[in-house]
């Protein structure tokens, strides 16, 4: 039983009693809880110290928000509803109370919206056209050498780290405002991340399929396209659909740098305190996106249970 | 005479639709993809996604690139260290407020926790619905309702990442093993006990994993917030572009990238040691 339990080595057990090794024990372990304790609450203080200094950075507590906060949060909130009466709800959009009047630009968001759509789409097909080559490249498994593969990692993990609104912003300056802009920038985010993505994907496949090809004469493009492919197209597929979500929701957002689609119409709004106008664009946006959440669920469902029977 | 013929011609002399599908599929195949190639040069074309374009705006963001060597802070280092610091602080406490929204939410999103599917359903598509909403949009609000200024990113930043993290709580919960709980209860544990010993253990370092993935996501939102107004690195970037000093431009997006790869690795470490 005593040499079930971790004694300290200055012990010597066969001298003592069952109790007093059991008290020994009982000792050093509360001495051990003790210093645990110790160095938990040391970690607890430490954060709770960043912690508060980050809010206080961030004029959490400092911030004059006015009297009444609360009421002009409120004040805001109603605002933002539009003013509909019941009775007028379906006059043109010339009479105040009416739908009409709330969704004043209805087809010119409509066609921001396919904008947006249009930005996320091509910049995805983009991404994924470039990301592909380039993940066989970072694949550990199929890169033709190691500093390819370093450099081509590195490269698309420092591209990662610059948020696509910052890039868009640069390139404003040079293409002027409009879509493109807002294409490349979504291309080159799209492409570091599926980059990453697939050749994790690639990094994730068997082998054996590859070497079967290469032993029986393949070449190096056979390989890739019947030993690799049909392994990992229905992961790419599902990541560059993923993608396209993050996309749409982000080209949404790039219009407010100018980088065209729905956003351009959001910041004018914020600009003239239409509020009830951008609450309306924020349907819009929210039901885009929502609407193609379930959509590319459904397709990836149906991709990632092909990839499972086959 | 097999033996003269290549890889793919021996397989389809063995197996007919081995290595090709039958040409009635093939023309089906490639009608989808000449369809999807025309809609692609459709959607390129209404994005006035033309060559010359191209050409014009890639010459013109060579010139630029070239103003942007070499980097300098011409006397603003300190101010742009202090806005990255704010940057980050931002992130810090926007990440902490999503989660302390999340926590709750999170729990009685999860179904083995409430059975009730109505209140699962109604918190679920809440949830997916607020998340369509992009963090630079809330942040348009919260400017509106806060004024100008850090706080009303911290908010942003909070209210985009809510209904992400409680849907990664919820599910973290609903992923867990109800055997441990259902040891306590059956060796005369209460409900709290088995929660704090059967339950917790198992999706703390799950969810303190999700969390640090979203500060790390964070450092990047923060930083596009202040090109709206709500402060941090990205009003300083804004500035600098609209002046065309990109010098300077560069010199911060150098700082930038620096410390938030410092940063993502120091939780990156973080993450790898709960995990």
């Amino acid at each position: 039983m005593s040499k079930s339990v971790d004694q300290p080595t200055h012990l010597d057990r066969s001298s003592l009693s069952l109790e007093q090794i059991v008290e020994h024990f009982e000792a050093d372990r509360s001495r051990a809880l003790r210093r645990g304790r110790f160095v938990q609450l040391l970690q607890v203080l430490v954060i709770t110290g960043l912690l508060g200094g980050a809010f206080q950075a961030s004029g959490f507590f400092s911030s004059y928000l006015g009297d009444g906060a609360i009421g002009r949060i409120a004040n805001f909130l109603t605002r933002l509803l539009p003013d509909l009466q019941p009775d007028r709800l379906f006059e043109d959009r010339t009479t105040s109370g009416s739908l009409m009047y709330w969704l004043y630009d209805l087809d010119l968001w409509l066609k921001l919206l396919a904008e947006t759509v249009q930005i996320a789409i091509v910049a995805t097909v983009l991404g994924a056209i470039f990301a592909l080559p380039l993940s066989f490249l970072a694949a550990r498994n199929l890169t033709p050498a190691v500093w390819i593969y370093w450099t081509v990692r590195r490269t698309s993990e420092l591209v990662r780290t610059l948020p696509d609104i910052i890039v868009a912003l640069i390139l404003v300056a040079a293409f002027g405002l409009g879509p493109i802009p807002g294409v490349i920038a979504l291309t080159l985010g799209t492409t570091a991340s599926l980059t990453k993505l697939f050749a994790e994907a690639n990094e994730a496949a068997d082998m054996h399929q590859l070497e079967a090809l290469q032993s029986s004469g393949g070449n190096w493009w056979q390989q890739l396209r019947f030993g690799l492919m049909p392994q990992v197209l229905p992961n790419l597929a599902s990541y560059s659909l993923l993608r396209l979500e993050i996309n749409v929701g982000g080209a949404a957002a790039l219009g407010i740098v100018g980088a065209g689609g729905i956003g351009v119409e959001l910041s004018r709004a914020i600009t003239f305190t239409e509020f009830d106008t951008y609450f309306a664009l924020l349907l819009l946006i929210v039901g885009l996106i929502f609407v193609l959440d379930l959509t590319s669920e459904a397709i990836r469902d149906r991709l990632i249970g092909a990839e499972k029977t086959a | 005479m097999i033996a003269q013929l290549n890889l793919i011609e021996r397989a389809t002399l063995i197996a007919p639709n081995s290595v090709y599908l039958p040409w009635t599929n093939r023309v089906g195949r490639w009608f989808c993809w000449i369809v999807a190639v025309i809609l692609f040069g459709w959607m390129c074309h209404n994005l006035e996604l033309r060559f010359e374009v191209l050409v014009r705006g890639f010459t013109k963001l060579g010139v630029l690139t070239k103003a942007m060597f070499p980097p300098v802070a011409n006397g603003a280092e300190l101010k742009i260290l202090q806005s990255l610091l704010v940057t980050f602080a931002m992130a810090v406490s926007g990440t902490v407020l999503g989660i302390m929204v999340a926590l709750p939410l999170g729990i009685i999103g999860a179904k083995n926790v409430i059975r009730n599917s109505a209140s699962h359903f109604v918190i679920r598509r809440t949830l997916d619905i607020l998340r369509g909403v992009p963090v630079l949009v809330w942040a348009l609000v919260m400017i509106s309702a806060f004024g100008l200024g850090p706080i009303a990113g911290v908010i942003a930043l909070a209210l985009a990442d809510f209904p992400h993290l409680a849907k990664q709580f919820a599910e973290a919960i609903e992923n867990s093993d109800a055997k441990p709980s259902q040891g306590i209860l059956a060796s005369g544990g209460n409900r709290l006990e088995a929660m704090r010993l059967g339950l917790l253990p198992q999706v703390v370092p799950v969810m303190a994993s999700q969390s640090l993935y979203t500060l790390e996501s964070n450092f990047r939102n923060a930083a596009i917030l202040g090109v709206v107004g709500a402060g941090g690195i990205g009003f300083e970037l804004e500035e600098r572009i609209r002046i065309f000093a990109f010098d300077q431009v560069a010199w911060i997006v150098v700082a930038y990238v620096m410390s938030v790869t410092l940063l993502d690795w120091i939780s990156s470490q973080m993450r790898a040691r709960l995990v």
